[in-house]
Order: structure tokens, then sequence, then C-alpha cells
């Protein structure tokens, strides 16, 4: 049993370097490979200055050049909000940029330099990431490179990639779509606009703004992918692009559902969390025909975790009283879902 | 070397080489990086299926100060049968209803069982129709530092679990309780595993603070290159008793140590609490811990290496040297002790007894004091104690903490010329000041030759500190006398030195009384890195002057009142009263303990700004046998009156009862 515990533990410790060393005859190959994937996208990035400097907010951020003739990819922010962007290449030359387009359901801008010839991204040949992916981020955080300085890089791993936006108010951004998720800490003041890509330099992604999870009080690092911008970027480069119309999802309706159409009456809400236990419900209201019952918690509603009367009553705010809605109550240690639909109105 | 050894490395080596051919040739392309990250996927998809999504539903918003998320959380399935373990700083908020969404996305209702208080860890029970996957434990003795461990939660939308890789940083960390990673551990993943490159468990995650015990203490130190998983060998060998419903509580001795340097002073009983394991083994003031079940002890951190990590319910055999002889005992340890209160005799000693006289002449009995009922009075001089001499005050202070409440203990007396022995029994401090409290001294020696300190009013410098602070030392100060100190912890907006002067430079020449004046960097805040700047100046004076160790008072009105329990709180070795006005406590309250004496002056007003906090914290230190005189100013919240100001001075003149 010795022999078996000293060998499963020799394994665990040399397994790879072992294969790597019989396989390549140099171990440090990756390494070497890594240095030079890095010296190549790093002309790739660019800082870009403009408004800011003060109340703690940064007069800088980072960005990606996406064509040989200038094109710049970065994320929209106040620091844009200026007649005077400068963009300092990775050479040290500085341009005067130009605003092409932005599109703030994106959260991204696409500025212009007048130059030729530079070293760029196609985002075209971008690729995906899944969770465990090891990737390099690249950016100016903190600001800490000037001139012909090459921008920083960081290296981690893609936690995972998933929504930012499933329940409201969790993190205060526009941007609703997917997201990799970074486990190294790299939004930082000065890294939105920095580029992701994996070990073969190969782009994945555009670094985001720095962002607060409200619900762990955490910060999150994250990564937009090319391919939810790759779209908007080529319409905006070609001038065909147009703000779509606000079509925000959480756009609450006129006339809104409430507890009182339902026949449901909580708990008094005494506490910043009072649990959302029904009080009592009214008799031959939807939610007495629906089986509702005195003591059942509401646990979730259309599928959205309500964790305080204040949530419930603030979810049912974004459901039009024409609808239906779907309320999962948990009762003894039993999870029960009812559908529940107002009376319609008289008119 | 065996020769079975030799065979044994030999079968490995051809073992590795073999499996090394092999990959090679489908791997001939793949980098080093590439083959790490398919190891870790195949770690964290091996590990997936019991690592589950946890939503709890009501409960507090703050914890403490700080505001506690409600976010998704994880857990780990530990029981194919339902038992799932998280880390406790996710039920902190004390939630109404708790959600578990299984790896599969099924959610079902969990309930509580029980919670391991010494590491933080929490046992849930989910009533489940397919029995869920138990992942593979590493056996701690394999786990090394350096190794690869990646950390897995279930805390995002989806269906996937996130990860974040790092590698073991340390092994035994937090009193023994815990590996360290510098994977990135924070509420996004407590509760979940840490793996290693294979996708077997080395522990579960958690925060965990070396110096703090609180269930949200560690929390601050997310995603900082430093975290905590206590190893699921362990989780496995408490979960019998956990599945029970029992709750595990870090296990107490009942011993006090001398001094606050844990890393340099050797582990010396001080006392042993009343009731407590080590006073029913018969340890005893005097003893030196040396040997905790085998493990040698040379120092208090090592003894607390051992101790801190125990349950309430754990047997430890103990060691102690009490002089030349080598005692042995085994002792039962306990989750709480009675709290300590302190034996009280009824006498106020005098201050000018000359140092090479033996025994303590007595200043004043209190009345209806035990010492009063046995007939004691002014003038008579303590020689000793229960058949022992005692050569001084601080002696006989130590001497007489260590006694019990209601045990009659013998008093030797002299008086005028005869020596008489009375008997009492110590009753409680009391909380009243005395009314008139005759002179502790008459006449001062001869100051000695040369050189004073800076007497007078002056300015105190600490180095690092940017922060200002004034001293007023007696123009009469004489080294050869004890001076009390009152350290003055100014309410927001501060207080001129004039006025501070206009009320406390009588006081001072009068009771020989050394003031300090600490003051915030920003006059209408303290923040808490100045508890350090105030404890800074507390030992500057202490050092250059006679400072008397059982009149140290901190005091202060609102913020600084509130500030001066916690210096009080973390400095208890020199701090011996707080004089509170109008001020919650802030942090909690440490167990009175022998070896650090402590009492408390705190007024109250009907409609103070914090009139249920301060009524609270009264309570509370009340419960734990703390001295509390309490001053009720009636509706409105002021500083002392003359009155109330000068009872504050004979309360501090009363610190060295005994």
């Amino acid at each position: 049993m010795r022999c078996a515990t000293g060998f499963a533990s020799a394994v665990a410790l040399s397994w790879l370097v072992a294969i790597v060393a019989l396989v390549t005859g140099a171990p440090s190959a990756g390494a070497a490979g890594l240095s030079e994937v890095i010296g190549q996208v790093q002309p790739k990035i660019v800082k870009i200055y403009g408004a800011g400097g003060f109340q703690g907010l940064e007069a800088y951020q980072s960005g990606m050049l996406i064509s040989g003739e200038g094109h710049v990819l970065t994320v929209w922010s106040y620091v844009l909000d200026t007649d005077e962007i400068t963009v300092t290449l990775d050479d040290g030359r500085r341009f005067k940029a130009q605003l092409l387009g932005a599109d703030p359901r994106l959260e991204l801008a696409v500025l212009k330099v007048d130059a030729t010839g530079l070293n760029h991204f196609e985002l075209a040949a971008a690729t995906k990431a899944e969770p465990g992916t090891r990737v390099l981020a690249f950016s100016n955080l903190f600001g800490v490179a000037t001139g012909d300085e090459p921008a920083s890089v960081q290296h981690g791993l893609v936690a995972i990639k998933s929504q930012l936006e499933a329940r409201r108010g969790v993190f205060d951004t526009t941007y609703k779509g997917p997201v990799y998720v970074l486990d190294a800490m790299t939004n930082n003041p000065g890294a939105p606009g920095g580029a992701l890509v994996d070990y073969e330099g190969r782009l994945l992604a555009m670094l985001g703004k720095e962002l607060r999870n409200s619900l762990s009080n955490t910060w999150l690092n994250y990564a937009i992918p090319i391919e939810e911008m790759a779209t908007t970027v080529d319409e905006i480069r070609t001038g065909k692009f147009v703000r779509k119309p606000n079509d925000e999802p959480n756009k609450k309706p006129d006339k809104a559902l409430n507890l009182a159409l339902l026949g449901i009456v909580l708990v008094p809400d005494v506490l910043e969390r009072t649990p959302p236990f029904v009080d009592a419900v009214r008799p031959d209201s939807p939610a007495a025909l629906a089986g509702v019952q005195p003591d059942d918690l509401v646990l979730f509603v259309n599928d959205r975790l309500v964790q305080s009367c204040k949530a419930l009553a603030g979810e049912l705010e974004f459901i039009d009283r024409i609808d239906a809605v779907k309320v999962t109550v948990i009762r003894g240690q039993d999870l029960v879902d009812v559908t529940l639909a107002a009376p319609a109105e008289e008119k | 070397m065996k020769p079975e050894q030799f065979k044994c490395i030999f079968r490995c080596v051809a073992a590795i080489v073999a499996a090394a051919l092999a990959a090679s040739a489908a791997r001939a392309q793949q980098s080093l990086p590439q083959l790490e990250e398919q190891a870790m996927r195949a770690a964290v998809a091996r590990v997936a299926p019991s690592v589950v999504k946890i939503e709890t539903v009501g409960g507090l918003e703050r914890v403490g100060k700080v505001l506690v998320g409600t976010g998704p959380t994880t857990g780990l399935v530990v029981s194919s049968d339902g038992y799932i373990v998280s880390s406790a700083f996710n039920f902190a908020q004390k939630p109404s209803s708790i959600l578990v969404g299984l790896a599969d996305g099924t959610r079902t209702p969990a309930r509580l069982v029980a919670t391991d208080h010494q590491r933080m860890l929490v046992l849930l029970k989910v009533t489940v129709d397919e029995l869920l996957p138990v992942p593979e434990a590493v056996p701690e003795n394999e786990i090394q530092v350096g190794q690869w461990s990646i950390a897995v939660g279930r805390t995002f939308e989806g269906r996937e679990p996130n990860m974040s890789a790092g590698i073991v940083s340390g092994l035994n960390r937090i009193w023994g309780k815990a590996i360290q990673t510098d994977a990135k551990i924070s509420p996004a993943n407590y509760g979940g595993p840490l793996v290693d490159i294979r996708g077997r468990v080395l522990g579960v995650l958690v925060p965990l603070s070396p110096t703090s015990g609180d269930d949200i203490a560690g929390v601050e130190w997310y995603d900082s290159g430093i975290g905590f998983a206590v190893p699921l060998a362990h989780v496995n060998s408490v979960l019998p008793k956990l599945v029970q419903g029992t709750d595990l509580k870090p296990g107490i001795m009942g011993v006090s140590l001398n001094g606050r340097d844990m890393y340099t002073k050797p582990p010396v009983i001080v006392a042993c609490r009343p009731n407590s394991p080590a006073y029913k083994a018969g340890l005893k003031a005097g003893d030196r811990i040396v040997e905790i079940d085998g493990a040698a002890i040379e120092r208090q951190a090592q003894l607390r290496q051992q101790i801190n990590r125990r349950y309430a319910g754990d047997t430890i055999h103990v060691a102690v040297l009490r002089g030349d002889e080598r005692i042995e005992r085994d002792i039962p340890l306990v989750d709480q002790l009675d709290p300590y209160a302190r034996p009280f005799l009824g006498i106020l000693p005098r201050r000018d007894a000359p140092a090479d006289t033996a025994g303590i002449p007595v200043r004043y009995v209190y009345p209806e004091s035990p010492a009063a009922k046995a007939g004691m009075k002014p003038g008579d001089t303590i020689a000793g104690f229960d058949g022992e001499a005692v050569a001084n005050r601080d002696a006989l202070v130590e001497r007489a903490s260590g006694l019990e409440i209601g045990q009659p203990a013998k008093v030797e007396l002299r008086r005028a010329g005869e020596t008489l022995t009375v008997e009492l029994a110590p009753v409680a401090e009391p909380t009243a000041v005395p009314a008139e409290l005759p002179p502790a001294r008459e006449g001062n020696p001869a100051a000695p030759e040369g050189e004073r300190p800076q007497v007078g009013q002056f300015a105190v410098k600490i180095p690092e500190f940017k922060n200002e602070c004034t001293a007023y030392v007696p123009e009469a100060y004489n080294p050869r006398v004890p001076h009390g100190l009152v350290v003055w912890l100014h309410p927001p907006g501060g207080t001129k030195d004039e006025d501070l002067l206009a009320r406390w430079k009588e006081p001072c020449d009068r009771l020989n009384l050394i003031l300090l004046a600490p003051r915030s960097g920003d006059p209408a805040r303290w923040v808490p890195p100045e508890v350090d700047f105030v404890a800074k100046t507390i030992d500057q004076i202490r050092e250059h002057y006679n400072v008397d160790p059982q009149r140290v008072v901190v005091h202060g009105q609102q913020a600084g009142g509130s500030l001066a329990y916690v210096v009080a709180f973390a400095h208890r070795d020199a701090v011996r009263g707080v004089a509170a006005v109008d001020a919650p406590i802030l942090g909690r309250p440490p167990e009175n303990e022998p070896a650090y004496r402590l009492s408390f002056f705190v007024t109250s007003a009907k409609k103070a700004n914090f009139a249920e906090p301060i009524k609270a914290g009264i309570e509370q230190l009340r419960e734990m046998k703390y001295p509390v005189t309490v001053t009720d100013q009636g509706d409105t919240a002021r500083y002392l009156d003359d009155r109330e100001f000068a009872e504050l001075l004979r309360w501090i003149d009363s610190l060295d009862r005994i």
C-alpha cells in the first residue's frame, strides 16, 4: 500500500512535466512559446486618453486595433465623452482619434486613427473559450504604461461563461449578454477595452468595465466575447449602424400586477429582508382558487428568486396584469407551483 | 535502500515512462499549458456532480457592521443520502429558508442540520429520490504545498460550475485547521470544493481569520491570493456528529496565561478559571504547560496551535511543570466557561508603603464588605494570605484574583504591633463608588537627584503616525511616586487643549495622574488603525514615567468613548478601566479574565443617539461579570457634570481595590 500511495503522489506531481520533457525534450518550451505569443499581441493594444481625471474617475482606458487602417475597438465610457480622444500606439505614436460610433447596449465603441499598416486583430478570426481555458489579458491597467511602453499582461483562466443579467439589479450595466468570468484580477481602472486572448494569441473577448456584484458585494472580473460584438462593430465601421430602439427587457408595463389583484396578503414587512410568507388569502381570489395557503413562503415569481417581501412586490411591477404569472411556494418541505392570473378588468 | 523500496520506485518510473510514451503519440502537438488545461477541466468535470448551488430567502441584511450578500453560494455533497456541507459564511444572516440546486438543475428545499463553529462549516440535508454522488477525498497526508488546486463553485447562472486555479500555498494554517491556496476564493465559491488536478477533493472552501472567530471573519481577504479550505478528510471525520444535529464548538481549557506576546512567552498559567476543565484537573497558577498530546510546547503560540483546532468534548493529555515536578492530566475541553467574576475582599491599599516593608497597609475598608465584616480597619497591615507572605500591592492583587467567590480565605494582619488572622469569603466586585476616600499616601519620598523627564504640557509624537497628541504631567512629578494614567479620546470635533487642561490639571496634580490626549487624524472621526496610535502613546508614557499599572484608564466621549472600548479590548495588558461617556460598545468584549483586570464607568441617557446599544452593552458587560458603574444622566446625553466628574476621579482612585 505504501508503494501505491507513493506512486500516486509521484505521478500527480510529475505526470505532466514528464510527458512534455519526454516529448519535446524541452520543459520550458511552453514558457518560451508564451512570450512569443505575448510579443505578437502587445503591438495590437493601444492606450486611450480622454475625459475624466476628477472625482476618482480615471481619464484613460485600453483598446485594441482591429484593422490595419487604424480602427480601434474599446468600451463605451465617459472617457470617450470628449472631442479630444488621444490614442497612443504600442510604438509610442500618438494620434487624435475620431469616434466612429458606439453601441451603449453592448458597451462598445469604435475609434479611428489616421494610420496605415498597423498590426491588428481580425475580428473574423476571433475564437471562443470554455470554462477552464487559460487566457492572457492585455490592458493598460492603472495607466501604468505610457508612451512606447507595451501594455501589461495578466494570466488566468475562464472561470465560467455566464449571463450577467439573470437577476435584477445585481450588476449595474446595460450589457445583458454572456460574459467570460475570469479568475484573475483583470478589471481594474484603465483596463476596460483591453484584449483577452488564449495561449496561442487568438482573440477571445474585450475586457469590460469595473463591475460590482451587488448580491455578494464582490468585484467581478469579466470580458465580453467578440462574437457578441462583431456584427455591431462591422456595422459601425461600414456606417450602417443604427441605434436599436430601446428594447429594454426591464421596462415596466403601464399596468402592472400586484398582490392585491392576486388576493395574496403577505406578513407585515417589518424587516429589511422579511421573508415573503403568505399571511392570508382572500376568498375567491385567483390565489385562493389556485390553492395558495396561509404560511406558504413565496420563493419564485416566473422562476426568479424573490428573497423578501420587497423583492416580491418589486418583481410583480415588471409583470403586466394581463399576463399570467407562475408562482412557486414552499409548503412544509415541498415546492409547489401555481399559475395565477388577475381577473379581467371590467370595462 | 531496501530492495522492495527500490522495486517500488522502479515500477513507478517504468509506469510513468510507459504512460508518457503512450500519451506522447496522441498528444504530440500539445504544450504543457494545454495538457494542464485539459487536466483541470477534467478535474472540475469529475467533482461537478457533487457541487450544488445554495440560495436563501429572508434573513439579516447586516452581520455586525458588514453588509452581507444574498447571492447564491455553493455546497458540496458529503453523503449520498442528501447531506451537503457548506461554509457557515453563507448562513451568517440566518436565512428563514434554504434552497439547494443540484447539479442536474433541480431545486429542492434544505434544512440546516448542524454547524461547526470551530471550522465555520454547516451541514444541510435535502430529501433525495436518487442517491447523490459523493466525491473522493485526498488523504490529508498526501497534500503537498505547490501542487495544483482548483476551486470550484456553483454560483453563476446556467448549469456550469465556476472554477479558479492556483496552487496549495500552505498546510495546517489557522491554528492547524486549514489548507491555504492562492486560487481566487470569494463568495463565488465559499462552500465549494478545492480539488486536486485529478478532481479529488482537498477541502471545503471557507473564509477564515487567524485572529477572529466571527461568522464572517476572513471575508475581507476575498480574491486576494489567500484562501482557505478545511480538509475534506477532517469534515468526513466529524460528519457522524454533525449528522446527529450536534453543533461543534471550539474547545476551551480555562487557563489564563501571562502576557500578550504569544511568540516569545512560555505558557505559564496565571490563573485557572473556577470550575474550568483545567481547574478541575488540578492545574494551578505557576504551572508551565510543556506538552499537549505528546507535542512539546515552548511558546504560547504552540499551545494555541494545539488548542485552537480542538472541539469542545475532545480530551487532551496535558503535561505541566510545577517547579521540578512533572504533572500529567487528561483534560476534557468544554465550549463555555462560567463567566469569571473577580473576587473582592473590600479594601483599598495605601500607595505609600516603602517597597522593603513586608505587608500592605490598608487605606480604606468598604462598608458592608467581607473585610468590614471581619473587622478590618484602615491602618491594619496585610502581611500574608493563607499562610503565604505577600510583599506588595501588585502581588496581593494577583494573589486575590485566584481566590474563589464564597470560599473563605485566611488573611494575616498586623495591628498595633500584634499579629492576628481573620477569615473572610470574597464577594463580587462592587460597582458603587465610595462617596469619600482618604488620601492614598501621606507625603512623598524624596525625589531622586538628576534629570526628570519632561513635565507640564507637551506634545507626544509617534514616528509612524501623523496624529497629534498632548500630554500633561504634574509639575511636581516625582519619579518615585507611581502615577495613574488617564487617556482622553475626544468626541467628534475634538477638544481644545486649554479646555482639557482647565478640567484635568487640578485633579492630575492632586491625585498623581498623568493625562494623555491623542487626537484623531480627522477631527470629525476616529478610524480603526488609530487604535494602534493610541496604544503606542500609552506605551510611550509607560516607558518614560512611573505609571501605576492598576490605574490606566481610557476615557472618551461619543466616538471617542467607543474607541476607548476598542483600545481596552485590544490592549488588555495595559488598560484597567474604560470610562465611556455617551458611547456604545464597539466590537465584542473579550471574556473577563483573572490576568486582565478591567472595570467600566459608563453614562446612559434616555434620549441619547445610541441609547439602546449603550443599554445593551451595559447588559452584555454585566452578563460577562465585569464591574460596570453606570451614571444615569436622565433624558439628554452630555459630558459629566461636576458631581459626576468627581465620582469618575474617585472611581479611578479606587481601581486598585482588592
